[in-house]
């Protein structure tokens, strides 16, 4: 026993290892953009984007001031989308309003709307969105006509007796939310943010470790030890994964304990597709590494590459929603893989047989990454 | 005067002379342009389905026909072994709609009919949209074969009008967020690394020794990457408005000045990191994760503000990318003027001034500090 | 010896601070310049300045020497004004530092200069700074720039400048704005000998003028360029005076021993009580003791008695260094060498088999042919010291000869094998010392040590007692646990000499080992190298120190990427021609100023305070030619007599006739 260990204390890829595991524990830096980023960018990321439609400040124009149109205001309120904020004299004030930024939605009831009804038509008001945003527009003038027919059905109900819903109409639209039927943004962009932070710290994390040596001058003494090229660069990537793959479960945890993400499938799985992702990124930060003289020029240089893997990712924003063009770009994208995959088995509990496409590609991916850059980093070595 | 113009024309000089540095400032901002203004987009077309035609019918195959129509889906079929279930896991579909068998003969006699539509909701955000095409496509599937329910007349209806961007385009929305998050980003970026250089490579203490005073040493090096930032404001704004199909609504004046503003207060900011932070790697990290991550996030960029917890919020209100998106959108959407604008001027404007006053107070001594 | 140990270093401080220098000072110095007063500095709990005196005239070049960590930069910086002392004051003119900056120039360690800024820019801005009109800085500027006879390249980034001519726009750049008071800290290291004289020729020149110049540096001999010196230990100033105060003052003499067997004779009078001291230097020992007859006879005899053929003995007057070595080991104590614990039998080896060779060996970087074929052969036991100016082509040299860099053409042979220096099997035989600092900052002493032991395959069951000796070696025993970033440069550099010799190569490659190390460190080092070619190890070693180049076996003198000398120290030495001749004047700035006139300017130079001047024709004869030229410009000559030549006579004078003819077009 005592043997082994001399022999693997002998080991040269053994000392490579054990220094550079010696460097980053002591990198106070490093530990700390291991955790502290990571954390802070999921939690950011979990709650600030979120495409809800809540609270919208709705200013109102009541020239009817009737029972019936303060019931519908009152209905507008009951809904939690909208929050009535100022009740204006005019339709032009509300306008104004409406363009300086300082509304979101308007309702303009004209004065004979109380009559129309009473005549028996159907009673006509006015809703103004702002729809400089469009997404939210979108989903508010559904939420708006959604609260307008229940308010339709509630008064059918108890004024008229009828009951106006699906049993009437002789088709509908069954639609089933699977997966996440509480519809929580959170779980798509924290199991995005994930691949996203493997990468891009992987890139960084590994860009620096390997321009470090080059920057300070230690390589030439590291060339003229009896270490091998490969030897060097192993020793590099390894100690480098594992610990950056620690941010799989610091992600898991946040995850888990802010966001209530599920996990349906297998954490093994999970944390193999994690490793695959953060070597796709060490093998990308050592090809960076190898454009550059210092740790700077490296970072700075990753922001060509960083932001385009992750937008083009469909992580955060849906790919459907994308030019073609770009599309077409995401499949040569690692996060995109790594997003299917996470979703798959955190959410949908997806296993291997289903994932694998995904799987194998990130493996291509990350083995093509790592070979090629490794190979050109010691190409420069010698 | 002339010290700070000999401090500015000495990092003007540096600047130009680095193609990284000239690539960063002025390359880089239009291809994140580019990348955000069509990445960034909710409005989903073409998503993959897979439907399952139980009934085989005329009306049935009518019911697909309404759905193909529709912009929004694109009809696949599955490939060979892979269920329904696997194709959702797999996303290689997003949606899968069932029709019942006895679909027509269940609709030609009165009774009712329901298809489903399972739809892989882990973007929740997609899944509502999808959910509403749903409904929209059957009922007027239903209008259109004359399957509407005994017509009783609402009591209310709404006339829906969607002010200043009618057709919800999303480069309207993204687009001039867009402009304001890119030029968050590289003008104090620059001016950060610049700054920390000079302590990296101790010619600080060059500085030092003359007599140069902290005020005209910031001050030269603010205005620096202030004309740098103005060049690339003018490359951003003009292909943006290229691109995105932007045109002024009213009077530009009010984005100008707001503009002019803004770009002294990212400056600043970067002035402000450089000095706080002396090491140029730890500088990059510090003003990109400030810059980038919370102009993106925290400035209302892609959601309202208004969604994120109210704790959160409270850091938006320092982020100066937040007053500026809200200026574009007025200037290119809105058309608000000046009294829309004005509030985020005076913010923008506090901000810069405080950004440089913390710059000045840490580098006043113009000593080491031990 | 005895009596020397006996003086502790609170005595030997008192001493010196209350010593008077009155000796006749050649330069008016009406004003005082500088006081400083009970200036101490506290970084948290270190203390680097612990209480400095001081008091510089104006117009001296006052020098300020000490081992690494003694607290000099502080000083300066403090003096700068562009740092606040913790209690103390630091006057000059009488006024506080910070009020005074506009007429101060200030030049730090590092290179001070933009390096992405062209040298018309850099100059530019520096001016503007201090609220120069353009039109003055344009002036200036191209004057200075002149004087350093770098007007040529106005355009030329500062970054693709050499080391000397960074130094030199440097300093330009500092004296744009005419400064009273000049703050060099550390100016020269890393600098060639022939830049080093011609920046302080420049500064001679300027303190003629006027000038205050107060200077630090790790080279002792140009420390006998001052006017005054103060040697600097541990945050206190233990001695102040006059060069020739500081070598006279331990009232000792000084004889040059030159014997057949240094390393033994050393050993061997070491050990003799009543000498004082005994220093390798070179060629030679350098015995001190109070009487010179007396101990010749001792030394004679002990060597004798040894079987150790004596060359020669002559008696002289101490150098700074001798002086500063002796106080250094007083304050402490001497550094030991520790026994290298060999573990390996060293291969038995034909004699003669060459361990490093080269034979027309050719780089080019593109169109720039940086080594233009070289042929030399280092033996197993042999020193051979490759010396030139920086951009020679010496590391691209060693880079080649050990396999880091593929040579455009050319043969070589390392360590017994034709080629495949890359395999792991050759470099395990090979020891590597760069130039640039080789451990790892974030890593402890002891993690840095293991890791190279490690990584080069020393036995685990080894590893223990070869890291102790390391450790020992360096004076760091029990301070493993030390971060190795916080080290101070010459410390570093002995740990990372140690580091490359755990293995206990056959061939050692050493760059600049000793660059910013303090002399009794140097010695150190070269009683390990001494001791590692008594082995029968190769080294091929670098430096800029011509002195402890004299002590390798053999020579090589690179210029502009070709050898142009070889051979043993003596033997390129005798193929310098004509004579040497020291003079000792009355104004030996001026002197010299003169003399360069009229001859050829590289057979002049300035050593402190004496005069060397090369002549071709008999020495009697020249002496009065020169005496009779100096007289005639009013210059009183004191002294005059042949001297040997020493390397650093024959390197200026090899480079400056490479310059004459061509070869090397100054920079380029």
């Amino acid at each position: 026993m005592k043997n082994l260990i001399h022999k693997i204390r002998g080991l040269r890829v053994f000392v490579l290892f054990l220094k550079e595991m010696r460097q980053s524990r002591r990198d106070r830096k490093f530990i700390a953009a291991l955790i502290l980023p990571p954390t802070v960018q999921l939690i950011l990321f979990g709650f600030a984007l979120n495409p809800n439609v809540t609270d919208l400040r709705l200013g109102v124009v009541d020239d009817s001031r009737s029972v019936l149109s303060r019931e519908l205001i009152a209905a507008f309120e009951a809904s939690g989308s909208f929050r009535v904020k100022t009740y204006f004299a005019s339709p032009t004030v509300l306008g104004q309003e409406l363009s300086a930024g300082k509304l979101d939605a308007g309702i303009i009831f004209p004065p004979d709307f109380a009559r129309q009804r009473e005549r028996g038509e159907t009673a006509k008001v006015q809703f103004v969105l702002d729809a400089v945003n469009s997404n939210t527009a979108g989903i508010a003038s559904g939420y708006a006509q959604r609260i307008i027919n229940s308010f339709n059905q509630q008064f059918f109900k108890s004024e008229a007796g009828v009951k106006l819903d699906g049993a009437t109409t002789p088709l509908s639209a069954r639609v089933a939310l699977l997966y996440n039927p509480g519809l929580r943004n959170s779980w798509f962009i924290l199991t995005g943010v994930l691949g996203i932070l493997l990468i891009l710290n992987g890139t960084l994390v590994a860009a620096g470790a390997m321009v470090k040596e080059k920057e300070v001058g230690t390589v030439e003494q590291l060339l003229m030890t009896p270490a091998a090229a490969w030897e060097i660069i192993t020793a590099k990537i390894v100690p480098l994964c594992l610990l950056l793959s620690l941010d799989i479960w610091l992600a898991l945890g946040v995850g888990w304990l802010v966001f209530d993400v599920p996990l349906h499938g297998s954490l093994l799985l999970l944390y193999c597709a994690g490793v695959l992702c953060v070597l796709a990124g060490v093998g990308l930060g050592t090809f960076l590494a190898t454009f550059s003289r210092s740790l700077q020029q490296a970072q700075l240089l990753s922001f060509f590459v960083n932001p385009p893997l992750a937008m083009i990712s469909g992580a955060t924003t849906p790919i459907e929603a994308m030019p073609m063009w770009m599309q077409a770009f995401t499949w040569i994208n690692p996060v995109r893989h790594f997003s299917t995959v996470a979703r798959g088995i955190l959410l949908k509990g997806a296993g291997i047989e289903i994932l694998f496409p995904n799987l194998l590609v990130l493996m291509v991916f990350a083995f093509i990454l790592v070979f090629f850059s490794a190979r050109q980093f010691r190409k420069q070595l010698g | 005067m002339k010290r700070i113009i000999a401090q500015m024309r000495k990092e003007l000089t540096q600047i130009f002379r680095d193609r990284l540095t000239v690539a960063l400032a002025l390359v880089l901002p239009l291809i994140l342009l580019v990348m955000y203004g069509n990445a960034i987009s909710f409005s989903v077309t073409n998503v993959a389905i897979f439907i399952e035609d139980l009934d085989q019918s005329p009306r049935s195959r009518e019911y697909i026909a309404a759905i193909a129509a529709s912009r929004t889906f694109r009809i696949v079929s599955l490939p060979g072994g892979l269920g329904k279930d696997e194709a959702l896991a797999a996303e290689v579909v997003r949606a899968v709609i069932t029709i019942p068998p006895h679909f027509e003969s269940d609709l030609m006699r009165g009774r009712n009919a329901e298809v489903q539509w399972l739809i892989d909701a882990t973007d929740a955000n997609t899944a509502n949209n999808l959910r509403g095409s749903a409904t929209a496509i059957t009922q007027s599937f239903c209008r259109q074969n004359g399957l509407n329910p005994t017509a009783i007349r609402p009591a209310v209806s709404a006339e829906m009008r969607l002010w200043f961007n009618p057709g919800r385009e999303t480069y309207k929305y993204i687009g001039p967020g867009t402009i304001a998050v890119v030029l968050a980003l590289f003008p104090p970026l620059l001016a950060a690394l610049a700054m920390a250089r000079e302590h990296e490579h101790k010619t600080i203490l060059q500085v030092y020794v003359s007599n140069i005073s902290a005020r005209e040493f910031l001050l030269g090096k603010t205005l620096a990457f202030f004309v740098l930032a103005l060049a690339e404001f003018v490359l951003v704004v003009s292909s943006g408005m290229l691109l995105f199909g932007l045109r002024f609504v009213g009077d530009p004046s009010p984005f100008l000045i707001g503009a002019l503003i803004y770009l002294f207060c990212c400056v600043a900011f970067g002035v402000m990191a450089g000095t706080a932070i002396d090491n140029q790697a730890a500088t990059i990290q510090a003003v990109s994760m400030v810059c980038f991550l919370l102009s993106f996030l925290l400035s209302g960029f892609i959601f309202p503000l208004s969604n994120v917890p109210s704790i959160i919020r409270w850091v938006a209100y320092v982020v100066p990318a937040q007053y500026f998106i809200e200026i574009t959108r007025d200037a290119f959407v809105r058309g608000g003027g000046w009294s829309a604008v004005l509030p985020g001027i005076f913010a923008l404007t506090g901000l810069g001034i405080f950004f440089l006053f913390t710059a000045w107070r840490k580098m006043r001594r113009m000593q080491v500090n031990v | 010896m005895e009596a020397l140990l006996e003086i502790t270093p609170d005595v030997v401080a008192r001493e010196m601070l209350t010593m008077d220098w009155d000796e006749p000072q050649t330069i008016e110095r009406s004003a005082t310049a500088i006081k400083i007063r009970g200036l101490r500095k506290s970084y948290g709990a270190l203390e680097a300045v612990r209480g400095v005196d001081l008091e510089i005239q104006r117009g001296e070049i006052f020098g300020l020497i000490g081992p690494d960590g003694a607290g000099k930069t502080s000083v300066f910086q403090i003096l700068g004004g562009v740092m606040q002392p913790t209690t103390g004051e630091a006057k000059i003119f009488g006024q506080s530092a910070r009020e005074t900056r506009s007429s101060i120039g200030y030049l730090t360690q590092a290179f001070s200069l933009y390096q992405d800024l062209s040298v018309a820019e850099n100059m530019r801005y520096m001016g503007e700074l201090r609220g120069l009109s353009r039109a003055e800085i344009q002036r200036r500027g191209m004057r200075y720039l002149k004087l350093f006879d770098m007007d040529r390249f106005t355009d030329r980034l500062a970054g693709r400048l050499s080391g000397g001519m960074k130094q030199k726009l440097a300093l330009a750049c500092a004296l744009i704005t005419e400064p009273k008071v000049l703050l060099l800290d550390e100016p020269t290291t890393g600098v060639d000998p022939v830049s080093r004289r011609e920046f302080w020729d420049t500064l001679a020149q300027l303190s003629a003028d006027g000038m205050t110049i107060v200077v630090a540096t790790p080279y002792l001999d140009e420390a006998e360029r001052c006017h005054r010196v103060a040697l600097m230990h541990d945050g206190v100033i233990h001695q102040t005076g006059t060069p020739a105060q500081l070598r006279h003052h331990s009232g000792l003499k000084r004889l040059e021993v030159r014997a057949a067997d240094l390393s033994r004779a050393e050993t061997l009078l070491c050990k003799v009580e009543s000498l004082a001291d005994v220093q390798r230097f070179g060629d030679r020992l350098d015995v001190m003791a109070r009487n010179a007859e007396t101990a010749e006879a001792i030394t004679r005899a002990t060597l004798r008695s040894a079987g150790i053929a004596v060359n020669e003995i002559r008696a002289g007057a101490p150098t700074l260094e001798n002086t500063f070595v002796a106080i250094l080991r007083e304050l402490n104590g001497e550094v030991n060498t520790p026994a290298f614990p060999v573990r390996r039998k060293f291969r038995d080896r034909a004699p003669n088999a060459i361990a490093i060779g080269a034979h027309e060996l050719h780089k080019r970087f593109g169109k720039f042919h940086a080594v233009k074929g070289i042929n030399l052969e280092v033996k197993y036991g042999e020193i051979y010291g490759l010396l030139g100016a920086n951009g020679a082509g010496k590391t691209t040299t060693i880079k080649m000869l050990c396999g880091l860099i593929e040579a455009t053409s050319g043969e070589l042979t390392l360590a017994d094998e034709k080629g495949g220096f890359r395999s792991s099997f050759v470099r395990q035989r090979i020891g590597y010392m760069s130039q640039k600092f080789s451990l790892y900052d974030d890593l402890t002493i002891s993690e840095n040590l293991d890791f190279f032991a490690g990584v080069y395959g020393v036995p685990p069951a080894e590893r223990a007692e070869k890291m102790q000796w390391a450790l020992e070696f360096s004076g760091l025993a029990g301070r493993g646990n030390m971060l190795t970033g916080s080290l101070p440069g010459g410390w570093k550099q002995r740990v990372a000499f140690g580091a490359a010799i755990m293995h206990e190569p056959s061939v050692l490659f050493l760059d600049e080992p000793t660059s910013g190390v303090d002399p009794l460190a140097r010695r150190a080092f070269w009683q390990m190298i001494n001791r590692l070619a008594d082995r029968g190890v190769a080294v091929l070693v670098t430096t800029h120190y011509l002195e402890e180049a004299e002590q390798c076996n053999r020579l090589g003198l690179m210029v502009a990427g070709e050898l142009v000398a070889q051979g043993t120290p003596t033997e390129v030495k005798a193929a310098q021609r004509g004579q040497l001749i020291e003079l000792n004047t009355s104004a030996p700035q001026q002197a010299a100023n003169l003399l360069k006139a009229e001859m050829e300017s590289w057979r002049v130079s300035l050593f402190g305070d004496r005069l060397h001047v090369i002549v071709d024709e008999e020495v009697l004869s020249a002496i009065q030619n020169l005496q009779q030229r100096l007289r005639r410009a009013g210059i009183d000559v004191r002294d005059a007599y042949e001297e040997r030549i020493s390397l650093e006579d024959v390197f200026i004078a090899v480079v400056e006739q490479a310059r004459r003819e061509g070869k090397v077009a100054a920079e380029d």
